[in-house]
């Protein structure tokens, strides 16, 4: 697996904390690791940052889960990880989608998240591969040229609701939002001349 | 991997053994108009030194460290002056300093590097300069006033004066618009731009860039998490001493 994947841990001990970042280092799975002292805290991270993985110590959801289920609805594709060394409750630990326990060795904690990534790609495909398909093409054709969504849904025959859709795929697949970013990139790949660039 | 590390504040820590972990602080520090040398003194004593609430400045450092205020910050009203002071001091920093420098760099590389992409690049910034500075007129004009216009209302014990309201939202939209060209320039540089003799402007370029970033991340966070929750704080206590 060669793609990034952004993860939180939920818990306030360090040597739990560090020792999966450990564990997670050595695993092969290309991640990025950040440590939330809190769900609020994870709640915003998580608003700012896609995170597929997030890993939760139970213990933050005594007395507090409404948060949590509001969380798990507000970021549906989100994987959720009990991280257990304690007895819970079985509600609490049914929330999750997987567990890991402080007793699993590197190689359980390994295949437990990986199998929970690779039922992602699954639902997921397509969207990760960066190459743009040929209607977007058109679309960052007649976007970087100056055209307004309304304009391009008209030129394309294609509602403004798709305009937008498409739109949204290709910041996502190169990275870049703004109108005038986007046309230098349209530029740097030959696919509009600087010269048709409407002032 | 990259392991976010965090390092909580506490009053007693030295300042010089807290720097090198994140040399960004100088910039904080600075914008609470602290600057060095700083000898061994403690957070404590700096803030004592400079006439500043502890606490807040305990706020602001965890903030810039990297810890997420998720609760009420302990800010009092009496803070408000401080915080202007820093954000302010940011934005002389912005619109004074970095950008310029930033500018200055792009204009280097326009000269190297004469692809037509480059001189795209030159155009997408000095754009988005111009957007930024309004901005920061903005605040320096409108919403910094208001928020000491409130602040000297309440300590007068003055009833709350009808005032033309702005906007919070548009106010953040305008945060994100600045944040979100910043980035699509840091990508197009690295991914995209052909390079063209430049590799060492480009460098220097995008080393002032994340510095940039990393500033006004902050900075927004600051805005976002304790000063709009402050002047929403003040509003309701005037209107309630009507």
């Amino acid at each position: 697996m060669n793609r990034l994947v952004n993860i939180i841990a939920v818990e306030t001990s360090p040597l739990i904390s560090e020792g999966l970042a450990g564990i997670l280092n050595k695993s092969g799975i290309h991640c990025r690791l950040s440590i939330a002292s809190s769900l609020e805290e994870a709640e915003l991270l998580q608003a700012k940052q896609k995170h597929e993985l997030i890993i939760v110590n139970p213990i933050f959801l005594n007395n507090n889960s409404k948060l949590f289920h509001s969380i798990k609805s507000r970021f549906e594709r989100v994987k959720w990880v009990g991280l257990v060394y304690a007895l819970y409750d079985q509600e609490i630990i049914s929330m999750f989608d997987a567990l890991i326990t402080a007793s699993d060795n590197p190689s359980t904690v390994t295949d437990t998240l990986n199998k929970l990534l690779d039922e992602e790609n699954g639902t997921e495909q397509g969207s990760l591969q960066e190459i743009l398909t040929g209607r977007e093409i058109d679309v960052l054709k007649l976007l970087a040229t100056g055209n307004a969504n309304k304009e391009i849904a008209d030129k394309l025959n294609i509602s403004i609701h798709t305009v937008i859709s498409h739109r949204k795929n290709i910041s996502q697949k190169t990275g870049i939002k703004s109108v005038s970013g986007l046309t230098i990139y349209a530029v740097t790949q030959k696919l509009i001349s600087i010269d048709t660039i409407r002032e | 991997m990259f392991h976010t590390k965090k390092i909580y504040f506490t009053p007693d820590l030295k300042i010089s053994e807290i720097i090198p972990d994140n040399p960004y602080l100088l910039l904080f520090f600075e914008h609470f108009g602290i600057t060095l040398p700083v000898q061994d003194k403690s957070l404590e004593t700096v803030c004592k030194e400079n006439g500043l609430s502890l606490g807040m400045v305990l706020t602001f450092a965890n903030l810039f460290n990297g810890v997420t205020q998720v609760s009420d910050p302990e800010l009092s009203f009496d803070d408000t002056k401080a915080i202007i002071l820093y954000l302010k001091n940011s934005h002389e920093f912005y619109s004074g300093e970095i950008y310029p420098d930033i500018l200055n760099t792009i204009e280097q590389m326009a000269e190297v590097n004469d692809s037509s992409e480059m001189s795209l690049v030159k155009k997408f910034f000095i754009n988005y300069f111009s957007e930024v500075n309004e901005h920061l007129d903005y605040e320096n004009k409108v919403v910094f006033p208001y928020v000491l216009d409130l602040y000297d209302q309440i300590k007068n014990g003055e009833h709350r004066k009808k005032r033309k309201e702005y906007s919070v939202v548009q106010y953040r939209d305008q945060h994100n618009d600045i944040e979100e060209k910043l980035d699509d320039l840091k990508k197009l540089l690295i991914k995209y731009l052909p390079q063209k003799n430049d590799r060492m402007l480009r460098r220097k370029l995008l080393y002032s860039l994340f510095e940039l970033d990393y500033d006004i991340t902050v900075h927004s966070q600051i805005e976002e998490f304790i000063l709009i929750p402050l002047v929403e704080k003040m509003e309701s206590h005037l209107n309630q001493s009507k």
